[in-house]
């Protein structure tokens, strides 16, 4: 076979088996949100600014097995409601850093908010959570993602460049 | 309508030769080429002399009075009602700068504008043997004319202003006809010489005298100030039309009356030669996962050093003598459609076409032999045969980005155990029989009328057996399994395979949930559902050859730059391979329609794309290397039949 696709690439070249997350997104994050210890959050940050909000694997939510229930209705905002128009997002969510994207409601009824951690513009909410909830413990970092945001060039790259990176979250968390 | 008449009272009026002639509506090209003599049979022998030597001295004297209007008019028409001026006859007979084309019809000074047109063909050495001419002349011409065509009018009931033969017929009749005897080419039309002479025609006082067009359409001229923004100049070719189409003598004559004597004549400003554009057709494979299309800039700096674009561009550039910033500016390439940076294009290559802004000369068979030469030297990207086509046939080209279907081939890579695998959660991952079996026949729409629900599928309705999603299952399964049937291979195996699938389902469920992605029957649900939607589409009604029907959002790689809807779109194909020498990996060949997002499709982008391969499969897989095999257009167009 000519220009066999075997020998077109390197399968010793571990880059190549990266996870498609790993693959296109530098993660960063923020610990203990709103002072509350192990609120963690992950942002994933695509290289062409698009942002994914993820709970980080050190937030608390992973070590309580009880079962859950996501809610989407943010006092009055129903962020299932969120429609975006056109290439500039227009009418997507505005939100603050603040701003509660979900919240997990366990059955013992306790629940807690899940924060975006940015200004920006609500793209999409994983539709695949409001069925598969599950997703959100089992692939936290992938399929599990909470929702989609996209803010100005030079809001992504100040909270970018503001946060806590991959390697010094290992660092602090393994400690 | 007496031409006599006509021709005495514009020349009355202050019209050059030429423009007497246009006025009565001659239209024969021979009269403008030799206007002194054709003139004769309308002048009275009165008129003959004289004009040479009246023109130097008066040449002076006219400057001071081209802000006074109609100081000629008056004495020609009855001149009763006005008022305005009582300046003597004396100066009706001058002839200077045409009152009508301002003197571009007008003979003398021509040799500039010639040596200007010489001296840029001498640069750009042209190759085409013909040409074509145009002028853009002053706006204030438009004006002038419609002002003498109203007292023409008014003069000779029944004057026609459609009888006026237009400026830059009249000129190109004079003015080209000598240009071509100047640079030995043939003048043609506009619609059939591919090179084209622009000759721009200023006139100092052009702007100051439309002012009154405020005055005879204020209307007109308050909504284009306004809005200042969509309008960046007030005067316009089409403003003057617009304005002079409805303006009525009465109209002008109140605004100062648009015929003043003019006092410098309209200059040759500058000159155009352009060619029109040339294409050039062929395939182009690519053989690099390092390479895009086009020039990979990112804040200013380069990503990559090259692309399919400039390896293509070089020898064709050289051929032209263009440096590469003139060649990025005059060649552009128009493919159907593009490959990721570090998708190959191989078969037969992706149709291309590029457009060569203003050619000197079409490139010969040789040239265009070595050319492909020289871009398959580059040993990244390879062209068998680069041919001339003409413009027309670049709707083929862009008809093939949007509705031709392209095979691609993939090397994929299964990570974990598919749900339908009964093997030890710690054995190692390996593509088995079962799944190349699946993929081979997975389809999530009707096959044929025979598509009844099967026992199997009844049976396993049941063992779940609750919810109204369960419906929906039951269908896919039976999609499912009567491909299954259908396959002509391990007969004996296949009720094997539905039944280990359904045991390890639910063992799963029980136990370990870790390492699956997720419940089993949420999995199932969705895929159900994503194509009970695409099934109800009338879209993907009578798509007898379509095995997959996918809905895909706007991936996240360009979702920053596109809008975020949810595509429909078909596999048509779709072949499985296992790699015997790589436990874990398989070849994918599949035939998609135009604009599907095959790595999204092959990964599923966090199940953003739908059903994705890992849905086929139950397990999850990724793609490691993906090429275009085949972009199914003909191309380039065959050549036209010899005439």
């Amino acid at each position: 076979m000519e220009y066999n696709i075997l020998d077109s690439i390197d399968l010793n070249d571990p880059a190549i088996y990266k996870s498609f997350t790993d693959r296109y997104f530098s993660k960063r994050y923020i610990l203990n949100v709103n002072g509350i210890e192990n609120n963690d959050i992950m942002l994933m940050f695509h290289s062409n600014r698009i942002t994914l909000l993820c709970l980080a694997p050190s937030h608390f939510f992973f070590k309580k097995k009880d079962k859950y229930t996501l809610n989407f209705n943010i006092g009055k905002i129903d962020r299932l409601s969120n429609k975006v128009k056109g290439k500039g997002k227009k009418g997507g969510q505005a939100l603050f850093p603040d701003s509660v994207i979900c919240k997990v409601e366990w059955s013992d009824g306790s629940s807690f908010g899940i924060p975006c951690g940015m200004r920006g513009t609500l793209v999409e909410i994983n539709e695949n959570l409001i069925k598969n909830p599950e997703l959100l413990q089992e692939m936290p970092d992938s399929d599990g993602f909470i929702a989609i945001m996209l803010s100005s060039i030079a809001i992504t790259d100040a909270t970018k460049n503001k946060l806590l990176t991959h390697e010094d979250y290992m660092k602090v968390v393994n400690v | 309508m007496n031409p006599k008449a006509v021709y005495k009272y514009c020349k009355h009026l202050g019209c050059c030769e030429a423009c007497c002639l246009r006025y009565i509506g001659i239209k024969n090209p021979d009269s403008y080429e030799h206007v002194d003599s054709f003139v004769t049979i309308y002048q009275d022998e009165a008129d003959k002399p004289k004009q040479t030597f009246e023109q130097n001295e008066d040449l002076e004297n006219g400057n001071d009075n081209s802000l006074k209007p109609e100081v000629i008019d008056k004495n020609v028409t009855n001149g009763d009602s006005d008022d305005l001026t009582n300046l003597p006859p004396c100066k009706k007979r001058r002839i200077d700068v045409c009152i009508s084309c301002l003197g571009v019809l007008q003979e003398d000074k021509r040799f500039d504008s010639f040596s200007m047109v010489k001296n840029v063909l001498a640069k750009k050495k042209y190759e085409c043997a013909t040409f074509a001419c145009a002028l853009s002349a002053p706006m204030a011409t438009l004006l002038r004319e419609r002002a003498i065509t109203l007292r023409l009018a008014e003069e000779f009931p029944g004057y026609d202003d459609k009888t006026l033969t237009a400026l830059k017929e009249a000129w190109k009749w004079s003015f080209g006809v000598q240009l071509a005897a100047q640079i030995n080419k043939t003048l043609d039309s506009g619609a059939v010489s591919p090179l084209l002479v622009t000759l721009n025609y200023d006139y100092a006082d052009d702007m100051q005298e439309l002012e009154i067009l405020k005055q005879v359409s204020p209307q007109l001229f308050e909504e284009r100030s306004k809005q200042k923004r969509r309008f960046v100049t007030e005067f316009t070719r089409r403003s003057v039309e617009q304005a002079l189409a409805t303006a009525s003598l009465a109209a002008l004559q109140a605004a100062g009356g648009g015929l003043p004597t003019a006092s410098v004549r309209a200059l040759c400003v500058g000159m155009v030669c352009a060619h029109a554009p040339m294409y050039l057709a062929g395939r182009y494979i690519k053989l690099s996962r390092n390479l895009p299309q086009s020039p990979w800039i990112l804040d200013k700096k380069r990503v990559l050093p090259s692309s399919v674009q400039e390896i293509i561009y070089k020898p064709l550039a050289d051929f032209y003598n263009m440096d590469e910033e003139e060649a990025d500016r005059r060649l552009k390439l128009i493919a159907a459609g593009r490959e990721d940076v570090d998708v190959r294009c191989l078969g037969e290559g992706r149709p291309f076409a590029v457009e060569i802004t203003d050619p000197t000369r079409q490139l010969t068979a040789d040239e265009l032999a070595k050319a492909c030469q020289l871009i398959s030297e580059s040993k990244e990207v390879i062209v068998k045969q680069i041919v001339p086509i003409t413009r027309e046939d670049l709707v083929q080209l862009k008809k093939g980005e949007e509705t031709k279907s392209k095979t691609y081939e993939a090397l994929c890579i299964k990570l974990s155990h598919s749900q339908f695998d009964d093997v030890s959660p710690d054995s190692p991952v390996k593509v088995t029989p079962e799944d190349i079996a699946r993929i081979n026949s997975f389809r999530n729409t009707p096959q044929n009328s025979q598509n009844s629900l099967n026992n199997k599928s009844n049976d396993h309705n049941d063992s779940n057996g609750d919810t109204s999603d369960e419906e929906n299952n039951a269908n896919t399964l039976d999609a499912n399994g009567d491909s299954l049937n259908a396959s002509p291979d391990s007969k004996t195996t296949k009720t094997d395979i539905q039944n280990t699938s359904e045991e390890n389902q639910m063992a799963k469920n029980s136990s370990d949930a870790k390492d699956i992605d997720a419940t089993p029957e949420k999995n199932y649900v969705q895929v159900a559902e994503a194509m009970d939607t695409s099934l109800n589409s009338e879209k993907c009604d009578n798509l007898s050859d379509v095995k997959i029907v996918i809905e895909q959002k706007t991936p996240i790689r360009v979702l920053h730059r596109r809008p975020l809807l949810t595509r429909t779109r078909q596999i048509l194909e779709l072949e499985a391979e296992a790699v015997p020498e790589h436990a874990q990996l398989f070849r994918l060949r599949a035939r998609t329609s135009a604009g599907t997002y095959v790595k999204e499709w092959a990964h599923g982008e966090l199940r953003r794309s739908r059903p994705a391969l890992r849905d086929v499969l139950r397990a999850r897989v990724d793609l490691l290397a993906l090429d275009v095999s085949a972009v199914h257009l003909a191309w380039p167009p065959p050549p036209p039949p010899p005439v």
